[in-house]
């Protein structure tokens, strides 16, 4: 599997060297913990077998963005997209280092990945304006889909008109309910994943690879 | 010594707080304050309420204007994109931070602004 990967990578580049066609640069988005960078571990993992970032219980573990080039994602029938993966931090409307206190964090250190988070969020926003060709659009299935929040940045996403794709993840956990998320953002698709254990990631795939194709 | 509804009539007792928010009843914002010695005239002479306020001196109507410092800024018309409540604790407008890159930075709530001009000025980075 790795070995035709690589392969088909590598006739993929020389091939682009002459239609220089820029690969689209994919957007993993979403509310703090919702799962965006076990998702761009996992999907860079799958294709390439490499990692993006650091992952943690604890809120705001990503306060840069991170991105990954140049992979080609193929879909089970054939169709392939060649993307950038840019992993963002968690944006939300109110960052208190208190909450970070309660994972038995250090007062300083929470107060300093407080200010980083909201750095964080300013950086993510900055790359959606302008950067950013679609949107994975991440929810943790368990929590509850109609925070403010989320409502702002679909409509954010929508008024630029990029095309989003809504991730309803954790569906290993028992309170997970995609059909909640789906009654929420009715006028996207929505897909139903575990990143952690990987359920379902081939119909992710294979959404991504006929939604940015 | 009461207060009177110009709009409805409806009578409210003196230094009633009612009519601070308008009249209950009709939502009228003008009241006339009528003397205790002419509080009946409307029935006994047989006015009718516009008669009554116009024979009435200016100073006796009460305009009522609602308080403007009670209207609460929504959170995203503020004109500031991070809100620093204190050390380690923010405020984010996401929507403010979608539409420029321009950074107004609230800190405290004394007013006190930063912008960061730097960044407004900088050249959009390509990586």
């Amino acid at each position: 599997m790795t070995f035709f990967v690589r392969t088909k990578q590598k006739i993929s580049r020389f091939l682009k060297t002459f239609f220089k066609k820029r690969s689209s640069r994919i957007g993993i988005y979403g509310p703090p913990n919702a799962g965006k960078t076990t998702l761009a571990n996992r999907i860079v993992r799958d294709w390439t077998g490499d990692a993006v970032g650091p992952v943690s219980e604890v809120p705001h573990e990503t306060r840069r963005v991170r991105r990954k080039e140049n992979i080609t994602i193929t879909g089970n029938d054939g169709q392939s997209i060649n993307i950038d993966i840019v992993d963002t931090p968690g944006v939300t409307t109110k960052i208190d280092y208190n909450e970070f206190l309660e994972y038995g964090m250090e007062k300083d250190d929470a107060v300093k990945r407080a200010r980083e988070a909201t750095e964080g969020v300013a950086e993510a926003m900055h790359w959606l304006r302008e950067d950013i060709d679609g949107v994975i659009y991440m929810l943790d299935a368990t929590q509850d889909p109609f925070m403010q929040v989320n409502i702002m940045m679909v409509g954010i996403i929508e008024s630029r008109k990029l095309p989003v794709l809504i991730v309803a993840n954790k569906n290993d956990l028992p309170d997970a309910s995609a059909a909640r998320i789906k009654s929420a953002f009715p006028q996207h698709p929505v897909v139903s994943i575990s990143g952690l254990e990987g359920n379902n990631v081939e119909e992710l795939y294979e959404k991504m690879a006929s939604y940015f194709g | 010594m009461p207060h009177k509804c110009t709009q409805c009539g409806r009578e409210f007792e003196d230094g009633s707080t009612k009519i601070l928010k308008g009249c209950p009843s009709c939502g009228g914002k003008k009241f006339l304050y009528i003397r205790e010695a002419r509080r009946h005239d409307d029935v006994l002479e047989e006015k009718s309420l516009e008669e009554i306020i116009d024979g009435a001196g200016v100073e006796d109507v009460l305009e009522v204007k609602p308080a403007r410092s009670s209207r609460e800024v929504e959170v995203y018309d503020r004109v500031e994109s991070i809100r620093i409540l204190g050390p380690g604790s923010y405020e984010l407008n996401i929507e403010k931070m979608a539409q420029s890159d321009e950074v107004v930075v609230r800190l405290d709530r004394e007013g006190k602004y930063m912008v960061d001009i730097l960044s407004m000025s900088k050249k959009k980075k390509r990586e």
